[in-house]
């Protein structure tokens, strides 16, 4: 009967596809393109109702074929890709987006261009949402090369501009990629996602010709919009910005601020950090020192000899000026259960000696102000110190053994 | 660590997942994702970019043809856990009803008949031994004063072994007599009420056909791999389960050469339940690996230094089953337990148990499952929990007010309809901040410093979901490696991905995480049976069985020596048998011609047991290993186990010596009857009259009830072609009367006893154990029949029936009918009153013994 028919049909399909699967992930790329051809007859009568049909199927194993086992490269390529374009329309736009993408890992990137363009004028019927999005990432990544563009005739301008020489027409289309580049850019950073080539891009060309007021909206959004993800990026361009604007010191501080408050182990804690310890406000200097215990929080940092420097300079600062010894105790007391065992274990101490000497050093000296003369990490840093005959341990040891005073008021 | 400078494009949605889901079968091939440009050096004439997946990744090939055993198998018979055929309905007429729907049956009744057979004295004890007078067991009319107080229970069970026979039949109508039996008694007869013993046992029913779907116990896997010491000798450590229950912990040493061998006896810890998961973790030199069991968690410390004895240091006992189990990365001794009830816990061997959450709901949206996970961050007072619908992370400190959302099944991250997380994974010793997390669908790499959006996303066509995943970190700039392990179907996946692009030339500096390379499949342990020399056809089934027991965990471990790269997996098997493969890493500049990418480990090809040319005592390594596993299997599982021993019985209490000895060797009639035989066969000629007939001794009881295939019906056609049948019927006929009596009488009283006893001994026959002693019988054994029976001694039904004797001179026979009749008794000289003993004791295992024929006349 038709019903048994169809059912060996599809059996057999899922045979095959079997046996296509196993022979690409043993990258057995000619055994699966030799499946792949009696696959296809697959298509003739294509029942199925799943939402991987088989020509998505044939397009995807076929591609993945084409790039490991190719003869003829890039050519056969484009012309398999233009064949999977005819065979679905539900997938046109995905199949000319990857296509360029492969077209752009390759460096071909005028033909990327073309086919972005051919791609953006495609028209057929009313669009899914998913269509949309596609569409949206077509003209965005088509923007991006116009910035490309606009980049390369900037520095060709620039070059000769230095020879005090201009040439109108490269001016002119200069000018045209950025009108082009820039509509299609500002289309998708509206849109909820992560755009940080996107948005880079237009900030430059914004900031090229001169639209400040329109770059900072641009970032100012990027990085506070509610509805976009917590993307620390965005965070690190309006810093930047704000940084190449030669804004204020208060207003990078609060920039990065921010940035603390979702990424405190982000590594430009560490400017934070120094530009929050060169303040002549109390309440500044004590979140410096907040910033830096709480990146040193991070399995990431432990070998950041920067960063313990930066605690090390601090804490010494303040204990020598014997004033705001409660902001040590007051950070020592959330850690002081597990910084020991976490920094400075014995284990530890040999291998930081082993391998970094400055780290060390400088980790021996918070030890010794948190943990006093007694803690392990400090006296087998100080006793090896001594023993290498480096004077800076030797004033180490001296510094700690004089302020042990420090350490029962900061553990009391 | 930094931050990647540009994140691959995407969008961002929120809410429920909008991508209608399913497994899709192709759905990981033939994508780049996004594009990012990010080439090395950006004052270029064109940028160049970099895919998201399909970057060029580090080349593995396998050493061998097939994953080969690490250890020699354990001891004991592995008892393969139940099979769907074990609870399901099956039966014609509920596959038709079942036809277009979906769901399974379960076959509720017959586990609960299995649960009265195997346990009464659990199902009917007490009013089984109440009424024990008022059953009658056997097959005669009861007399009148009798029948007041006892009931005939033998119609009864004719009529459940005629529904039994007639179970699949559109047209069954219950017997009257049993509907009728059953609404007098299902009150009052069973020991538990019935309602309840059918609640429990359709809950533990379910319970296991959902295991049997889906067992997520056994998440994270228990096999652990500890590595050698820094620039000490190649020896790690395997941790592993092992024992017939799967409840014995092992540290075994393990020297990575060629193939990776043992060193020493591994230290062994019995603990009280089951193996779930092994999890273990480097801090300061040491390792601490931490084992769980359904209510138990322990925690031991294996000193850094190999061949120094693991501690055990804690064990905690939970009320509910644990389902998590990690151990700390940055501290010592710390490690963190999630319950089934929604629990959360910090353990620290020193400070105990700290409470940090209690959630019995899911966290996104509302799941049925308890199953709950826990794993560590890049701040060590910060945790990850993790249910099927996503991870939160959350301060230890203050655990009610810090937390954020990590990862969501939903628009966040691109999710499918129906996806659930699976195998959370922190990768802490690639990347500080990273983390994986797999689900039936993809694998997702999650950056905690951008919650929600994964930086790395990838549908990993599994065909059951990844519940084991291993990570080997590379040097920085290098790619990782990740292994994603399935239990049921044992399949293992090797993916790579790298979070700095450009390599050496751009610095190593940090950028947007990339899949390399392509995924490749890795042998599974049921793989090898194809390269396996053939085996005799139940050998060759065990052995599959064996082979195909889902996976119980996965560890891995890279291993450099010198130039050589090459990458060792371990795999275990529910069974307790560790398996390993290597592979060698190919360098990649030089493209390697395409015969050689193609097909070294094809199926079919079997380069394990051919010898290479390179191997001078013609054999490979690995298939000596085989070799030795299967020797040590077969004698592990051809010894059965003592219960499954044919029953035997010793006679020698029975029979004294005397008794047996003027019986032994062939009588002077028999002798005389092959000798003719044989003279006959010589001439070619016939025999037409078995003259001697007339010396025969005084016929037994017996001969008019044969045994086996010789009826009533052919003795008589056998006659009449003789040529005899007037002498047949002559001697039919001519029976004494009184004889024959006093044969039925005795004959009666026999299935009286053998019927009262058949129904209390079924169920415990199975349990009780005879040793065999029976030798000296089984040897006189045919000298114990009369001439006119078959010289065989089968029973049907019994155990040795049509099977040859495997075990020489000790095979144990069953005794025939002949034993228990009193005339042979008599005739061997047993006093009167031991008769009785003896037949009672031998009615034991004389179960179903065949039914005399009825003679023609009564």
């Amino acid at each position: 009967s038709s019903n048994e028919h169809k059912l060996n049909f599809k059996k057999s399909k899922e045979a095959c596809l079997s046996y296509i699967q196993d022979a690409l992930l043993q990258k057995q790329w000619k055994r699966a393109a030799e499946f792949l051809t009696c696959y296809v007859e697959s298509l003739e009568k294509d029942y199925s109702r799943e939402h991987v049909g088989p020509s998505e199927m044939i397009w995807r194993i076929g591609t993945e074929i084409l790039w490991h086992h190719s003869q003829n490269g890039m050519k056969e390529f484009s012309c398999f890709m233009e064949q999977m374009k005819t065979l679905g329309v539900k997938r046109y736009l995905k199949v000319c987006l990857e296509h360029v993408f492969h077209l752009l890992c390759n460096g071909q990137i005028d033909e990327a261009y073309q086919n972005l363009s051919l791609a953006e004028s495609w028209r057929f019927g009313e669009q899914t949402a998913i269509q949309d999005k596609e569409m949206k990432l077509i003209q965005a990544y088509r923007g991006l090369l116009d910035y490309y563009s606009w980049s390369k005739q900037k520095n060709i301008l620039l070059d000769h501009g230095e020879d005090g020489f201009s040439d109108l027409s490269v001016e002119q289309e200069m000018h045209g990629y950025f009108r082009k580049a820039a509509v299609n850019l500002k289309e998708i950073i509206k849109i909820p996602g992560v755009w940080d080539l996107f948005v880079k891009c237009y900030v430059d060309l914004l900031e090229f010709y001169g639209d400040h007021n329109e770059a900072h909206q641009v970032l100012n959004e990027y990085a506070y919009n509610s509805k976009f993800p917590a993307n620390p990026n965005a965070h690190v361009y309006l810093y930047q910005f704000l940084k190449r604007q030669g804004e204020s010191k208060k207003s990078l501080i609060s920039a990065l601020k921010i940035l603390h408050d979702i990424v405190p182990s982000h590594e430009l804690m560490i400017d934070f950090n120094t530009m929050l310890q060169k303040s002549k406000k109390r309440k500044k200097r004590r979140l410096g020192l907040e910033v830096i215990f709480a990146a040193l929080d991070y399995a990431g940092w432990k070998e950041n000899a920067k960063a313990w420097n930066c605690l090390a300079r601090q804490m010494k600062q303040i204990v020598i000026s014997e004033k705001y010894l409660d902001w040590i105790k007051q950070e020592w007391n959330s850690r002081k259960d597990w910084w020991p065992a976490f920094h400075f274990s014995r284990y530890l101490a040999k291998r930081n000696w082993q391998e970094n000497k400055s780290l060390s050093y400088e980790k021996a000296l918070v030890a010794g102000i948190l943990l006093g003369k007694g803690c392990k990490y400090f006296k087998y840093v100080s006793q090896q110190g001594c023993k290498a005959q480096l004077k800076r341990f030797r004033v180490l040891k001296k510094f700690v053994n004089r302020h042990n005073p420090v350490y029962l008021r900061i553990s009391g | 660590m930094e931050f990647p400078a540009a994140l691959f494009p995407s969008y961002f949605g929120a809410g429920p997942p909008q991508e209608e889901g399913g497994p899709a079968p192709a759905a990981g091939w033939g994508e780049h994702g996004q594009v990012l440009e990010g080439g090395p050096g950006r004052r270029q004439v064109q940028p160049a970019f970099v895919p998201r997946r399909g970057a060029t990744g580090e080349k593995w090939e396998a050493a061998d043809g097939a994953a080969v055993p690490m250890l020699l198998p354990s001891a004991g018979c592995w008892i393969p856990s139940p099979a769907p055929e074990d609870i399901l309905y099956r039966s014609g007429l509920c596959r038709k009803l079942r036809a277009g729907k979906s769901g399974a049956t379960l076959d509720f009744a017959r586990q609960l008949g299995h649960f009265f057979v195997d346990h009464p004295e659990d199902a009917f004890g007490s009013l089984g031994r109440l009424l024990h007078k008022n059953f009658y067991l056997g097959n005669s009319k009861l007399k009148r004063p009798a029948r007041n107080s006892a009931i005939r229970m033998t119609a009864l069970v004719e009529d459940i072994n005629r529904l039994e026979a007639r179970r699949g039949c559109p047209r069954q109508h219950l017997a009257s007599r049993l509907r009728w039996f059953s609404h007098l008694c299902r009150d009052w007869l069973f020991e538990v009420p019935l309602g309840l013993l059918a609640d429990c046992l359709h809950e533990e029913l379910m319970q296991q056909w959902s295991s049997l779907l889906f067992d997520d116990s056994l998440t994270g896997g228990a096999l652990a791999w500890l590595p050698p010491e820094d620039g000490g000798t190649p020896m790690g450590c395997l941790v592993h389960p092992g024992g017939q229950a799967m409840n014995c912990l092992y540290f075994q040493d393990v020297v990575l050469e060629e193939l990776p061998c043992t060193r020493g006896s591994p230290a062994q810890f019995e603990l009280s339940g089951r193996v779930q998961q092994v999890a273990a973790a480097r801090v300061d030199g040491q390792d601490f690996v931490g084992v769980r069991s359904d209510y138990h968690c322990g925690v031991w410390r294996v000193p850094g230094k190999r061949g120094a004895a693991p501690t055990p240091l804690q064990v905690i006992r939970t009320d509910v089953p644990a389902s998590c189990l990690t151990v700390s990365p940055h501290l010592p001794g710390e490690l963190s337990v999630c319950t089934q009830s929604g629990t959360v816990y910090l353990w620290s061997v020193e400070t105990g148990l700290q409470h940090l959450r209690h959630d019995p709901q899911t966290m996104f949206f509302r799941d049925h499952s308890p199953w709950r996970w826990s794993d560590f961050t890049a701040h060590p007072r910060v945790l990850s929990c993790a249910d099927r619908t996503g991870l939160q992370c959350l301060d230890a400190r203050a655990p009610r007010r810090c937390h954020f959302d990590l990862f969501k099944v939903g628009e966040e991250a691109g999710c499918q309809q129906g996806e659930r997380v699976v195998l959370p994974m922190y990768l802490g010793r690639a990347h500080p901040s990273q983390y994986l997390v797999t689900t039936q669908f993809s694998v997702y790499v999650l950056d905690e410093r951008l919650p929600l959006v994964p930086v790395l996303k990838w549908s990993h066509m599994m065909k059951a979901p990844p519940l084991f995943a291993h990570l080997m970190p590379g040097k920085p700039g290098r790619s990782h490696n990740v292994l994603l392990g399935a239990s049921r179907t044992q399949e293992l996946l090797l993916l790579q991905y790298q979070d700095s692009f450009g390599g050496v030339s751009s610095g190593g500096s940090q950028s947007a995480c990339q899949l390399a390379g392509t995924p490749q499949k890795l042998h599974s342990i049921t793989g090898c049976l194809q390269h396996l020399p053939t085996q005799l056809p139940h050998r060759h089934h065990l052995l599959q069985q064996r082979l195909a027991a889902p996976a119980a965990g996965l560890a891995a471990t890279l291993q450099e020596d010198g130039p050589q790269k090459s990458m060792l997996i371990f795999q275990l098997s529910e069974a307790g048998d560790v398996f390993c493969q290597r592979l060698t890493h190919k360098a990649a500049h030089p493209p390697a011609p395409p015969s050689r990418d193609e097909g070294t480990t094809a199926p079919g090809s079997s380069p394990l047991f051919e010898a290479p040319a390179s191997s001078p005592q013609g054999l490979g390594a690995a298939a000596l290993r085989y070799r030795r596993w299967l020797r040590a299997l077969s004698r592990a599982c051809t010894e059965p186990p003592l219960h499954t021993w044919p029953p035997s019985l010793s006679q020698r209490r029975l029979f004294t010596r005397r008794d047996l000895e003027g019986l032994a060797g062939p009588s002077s009639l028999q002798r005389q009857m092959r000798q003719r035989l044989r003279q006959t066969m010589k001439e070619r000629g016939r025999i037409q009259h078995w003259e001697p007939l007339a010396l025969q001794p005084p016929p037994l009881p017996q001969t008019l009830e044969p045994a086996g295939g010789s009826d009533p019906l052919s003795a008589r056609l056998t006659a009449a072609w003789a040529g005899d049948w007037e002498q047949w019927w002559e001697e039919r006929t001519s029976f004494s009367v009184a004889r024959r009596q006093q044969a039925l009488r005795e004959r009666r009283r026999r299935q009286k006893r053998a019927q009262g006893r058949r129904s209390l001994s079924a169920s415990f026959t199975s349990s009780l154990t005879y040793q065999s002693e029976l030798s000296e019988l089984s040897d006189t054994g045919p000298s114990l029949l009369s001439p006119g029976h078959p010289p065989i001694l089968s029973q049907e039904g019994s155990p040795s029936a049509g099977s040859p004797p495997v075990r020489g001179p000790t095979t144990s026979v069953v005794p025939d009918e002949a034993l228990l009749s009193s005339q042979s008794l008599r005739c061997r000289g047993i006093p009167k009153e031991r008769r009785k003993t003896l037949r009672d004791y031998l009615s034991v295992w004389a179960e179903g013994p065949p039914e005399p024929p009825e003679s023609p006349r009564s």
